[in-house]
């Protein structure tokens, strides 16, 4: 019943801002049709769109969402998957291009696993500020995501510049290092497999495991979590928000290894900020957030095809993201308030 | 004959699958008190929230001064005269008491402008007048719930209110501070406004109410001038023909049925060491920086409850969390079991998870059992069946193991954690405040599984209370604790008087 209801508040939450979207579309002098039909068409119109496009772009969405959602599910109110990301991405880049000689196997495993190092590192901060002095969460890791960004454009100006030093960018990462290829003859990689498998973990971990049940505790209440005297709070809080650091810093990783092969300035269009979105519709459900993530992956993915072939500029999704989060947080009130 | 004030008609209102209300009746005179009775869940509390405009019926009709109105905030209740001191409090942590005072007020001719000083005196003049004394400068989070209590009522009496809504008000005074809050109550209807009035206590209702009306099953079944009734009417109309409501009653051997299922527990725990717990000279700070206990020590006993009354904010709070572990102290010798059973006083912020479901607050206190576990896997399965237990020993009435913790009555809610503590046995168990807010029935059998659980299982039993008779009846030995300090009361049979004499303090003062 319950399930049934944050269902409904998802679906209501898309329906509405499709008629917001649609209506300043229209407004906007666009046709709403033409350019719905664009994007769809180029988001699951064809094959090559779906394992091309919309699943490749929802791999970051996907992983960076399960991040976001594993945290807030604890009470974690981790807003930098972005600069986590980042920081997995640098990482990633880093050991993909200085043990170029090492197995595949080893190459591919020892890169991302830096990648969730370097994520839960650059969690650590905000984690380390939170449980030890008692500072909010938000406003640090919205900051170290600036950081991140900047850090990254930083490496890719200076020290990991390309050989050629014309670009603001590394040279590619050994062929080992790279991810396989899923489907002959499309861009779908291993990295899509590996969001689903940790989609599964978190969904079972959460709903079954006795620290997903402490890390559930403290997000839905603090005060009866700490009263049972039961649960070491701080110790979950640290554990969950360096987690989630690691799995958004993976998702950085799997970009690096599974798509551009190379770190470079502005790698991710805001990955970290849309995977609050995509956790939220997904009511921080980690099994729903593989479907909600296909959803945004989708809408990216159908931006670009609008534009072309629509005229609609690609920026416009970004307002239509925003918009979801607004009507599912909405949603979520009226519900709690009014529903049953 | 006097004047009706307001009238509730006809009311119905749901909150999901549950009708809260059912067809209620409510018409309310000036210059009268007006007590409500009723079980837990007999939809009290939200017959008061429709008055105070917090919560809208879906049926029926509400009449203030002999017109319809409809109040749609509690901004528009006030308008109308209505003022709700709530059971749950709605102070701002953060701000201070007299900001608190200041919410939503305005004053004349300045509509933008917060006029502190002004709404200070007013209230002085006013804490005055009443003998509702509260330190204006304080922080709220430094108050407890004695003064907050206080706060709310100087709050909402602040507005002039035509209409004066409690609810449970005596829930956390001491005898003293309940005779002066129903003078006063007494003195506002004198000066011809309306009080309406919950409490759980019958004799309460029965000393102070001009007009009763009882309600069960959100039905209003009964509305009576205080002359016409009396224990044994209020009785019958608030449980019902007992054949018909039987469920109502708590099924009796609840604990003993534990008991059995684990043999000669007490026997053996009788042969270990007499004492379960002992502090020795433990001193605690407050989050303030006072002194929160003062070099206390306490030995407890297996097979005994032992009783600690006190006034809110004298200590009891910490020493609940230090006896149950549950708390650091600042220096002292700390001997208690390593799992220490505890109802914490507030159990829709501690007791329970209020967005869990049952089967997930019960496991909220047992989940590190190994019983429940396997390997990092937690044994829902185990676990529900523990829950479903719990629920028909304790006679939760609810549809499901998924309802959630907010979903359920405070009285079903109470039953959750007692029931949950209890059922684990534990060697000791802390309880604070564990009946406030619970209706007669469910008290009684509170205390009862309390005795039990000391008397049938040689567990030490705490139990800390504001209320005087609760202690003096379910108490084996008595401690009184006032500022930091306990002293013994020298026999249980020291009069009610004696103690809550100690509990103010006054004995103290005068050697």
């Amino acid at each position: 019943m319950r399930r049934f209801d944050q269902l409904a508040v998802a679906v209501l939450a898309l329906l509405a801002t499709g008629i917001i979207a649609a209506g300043s579309l229209w407004l906007g002098g666009y046709d709403p049709l033409v350019a719905g039909a664009a994007m769809f068409q180029g988001s699951f119109g064809s094959g090559t769109a779906i394992f091309s496009v919309t699943m490749v772009r929802a791999v970051p969405l996907i992983v960076t969402g399960l991040a976001v959602a594993l945290a807030f599910r604890a009470g974690v109110w981790n807003i930098g998957a972005e600069g986590q990301l980042y920081a997995g991405a640098i990482a990633a880049a880093w050991v993909g291009l200085s043990w170029g000689n090492a197995p595949g196997w080893f190459l591919t495993s020892a890169t991302l696993a830096a990648a969730l190092l370097a994520g839960a590192a650059w969690a650590a901060i905000p984690a380390f500020m939170k449980v030890r002095l008692g500072i909010g969460e938000v406003i640090p890791t919205i900051l170290m995501n600036f950081v991140g960004i900047y850090l990254a454009a930083f490496v890719v100006h200076g020290p990991l510049q390309e050989t050629r030093g014309v670009f603001p960018q590394t040279d590619p990462i050994s062929d080992a290092a790279r991810l396989s290829v899923l489907v002959e003859g499309t861009r779908l990689h291993a990295g899509f497999l590996i969001a689903l498998l940790l989609g599964v973990i978190l969904w079972i971990g959460l709903r079954w495991t006795h620290f997903g049940f402490q890390a559930r505790a403290v997000g839905v209440s603090p005060e009866a979590a700490r009263i049972s005297g039961m649960i070491e709070s701080k110790r979950v809080l640290l554990v969950v928000f360096l987690s989630s650091g690691a799995i958004a810093g993976l998702a950085g990783g799997i970009e690096i290894t599974g798509v551009t092969f190379a770190l470079y300035e502005g790698l991710s269009p805001g990955w970290g900020y849309t995977a609050i979105a995509v956790a939220l519709l997904a009511g921080l459900h980690p099994a729903w957030v593989v479907f909600t993530g296909l959803l945004f992956g989708g809408l990216e993915a159908g931006a670009g095809a609008m534009q072309r072939e629509a005229g609609v500029p690609a920026a416009w999704v970004s307002a239509v993201e925003a918009l979801v989060i607004l009507f599912v947080l909405a949603g979520d009130q009226i519900r709690r308030r009014f529903g049953a | 004959m006097t004047e009706v004030f307001a009238r509730l008609d006809g009311i119905i209102r749901h909150f999901g699958h549950v009708k809260a209300l059912d067809s209620a009746n409510l018409e309310i005179h000036s210059g009268e008190i007006h007590g409500i009775l009723g079980e837990n869940g007999a939809g009290k509390t939200t017959l008061l929230n429709i008055l105070g405009g917090i919560i809208h019926p879906d049926v029926g009709f509400v009449e203030v001064g002999g017109s319809r109105v409809r109040l749609q905030s509690a901004r528009a209740a006030w308008k109308m005269g209505i003022g709700l001191v709530h059971q749950h409090f709605t102070l701002v942590p953060g701000l201070s008491v007299l900001e608190n005072l200041a919410l939503g007020r305005r004053h004349r001719g300045h509509r933008w402008k917060l006029h502190l000083k002004e709404i200070r005196e007013e209230a002085s003049q006013l804490s005055e007048l009443t003998g509702l004394t509260v330190p204006f400068e304080a922080s709220i989070e430094e108050l407890g719930v004695g003064d907050r209590q206080r706060i709310e009522i100087l709050k909402a009496l602040l507005r002039d209110p035509q209409l004066l809504v409690l609810d449970e008000p005596t829930a956390v005074l001491a005898p003293a501070e309940i005779d002066q809050l129903f003078r006063l109550l007494r003195s506002l209807a004198e000066e011809g406004r309306a009080v309406v009035l919950v409490a759980h206590k019958l004799d309460e209702i029965l000393s102070i109410a001009d007009r009763v009306t009882v309600l069960r099953q959100g039905r209003t079944v009964m509305t009576a001038a205080r002359t016409d009734v009396d224990t044994a009417i209020l009785t019958d109309a608030m449980v019902g023909s007992s054949s018909a409501d039987g469920d109502a009653l708590a099924t009796p051997d609840s604990l003993s049925a534990l008991v059995q299922n684990s043999d000669g527990l007490a026997q053996n725990r009788e042969l270990s060491n007499r004492s379960v717990a002992r502090l020795k000279g433990i001193t605690v700070y407050s989050p303030q920086g006072g002194l929160a206990l003062q070099d206390v020590g306490l030995e407890v006993l297996r097979g005994e409850v032992l009783g600690v009354a006190g006034v809110e904010g004298n200590g009891q709070r910490e020493l609940a969390l230090v006896l149950s572990g549950r708390q650091e102290v600042a220096s002292g010798k700390l001997e208690i079991p390593e799992h220490v059973g505890f109802i914490p006083q507030d159990r829709t912020r501690e007791g329970l998870a209020a967005d869990f479901d049952l089967t997930e607050n019960v496991a909220l206190a047992l989940h590190r059992d190994p019983k429940f576990r396997l390997g990092p896997l937690l044994r829902w399965s185990l676990i529900e069946l523990h829950a479903t237990e719990i629920r028909s020993r304790f006679n939760i009435r609810s549809s499901a193991g998924e309802t959630l913790a907010r979903e359920l009555s405070g009285g079903n809610q109470q039953r959750l954690v007692v029931g949950r503590e209890l059922s684990q046995l534990p060697e000791l168990l802390i309880a604070e405040n564990p009946t406030r807010g619970l209706d007669f029935t469910a008290t009684a059998f509170v205390r009862e599984e309390l005795k039990r659980l000391a008397h049938d299982t040689a567990a030490g039993v705490v139990l800390i209370s504001t209320d005087l008779d609760e202690i003096l009846e379910v108490a084996d030995r008595v401690f009184v604790i006032l500022r930091g300090k306990l002293t013994p009361v020298p026999s249980v049979h020291d009069s009610r008087e004696t103690v809550g004499a100690m509990m103010l303090g006054s004995r103290l003062e005068t050697h």
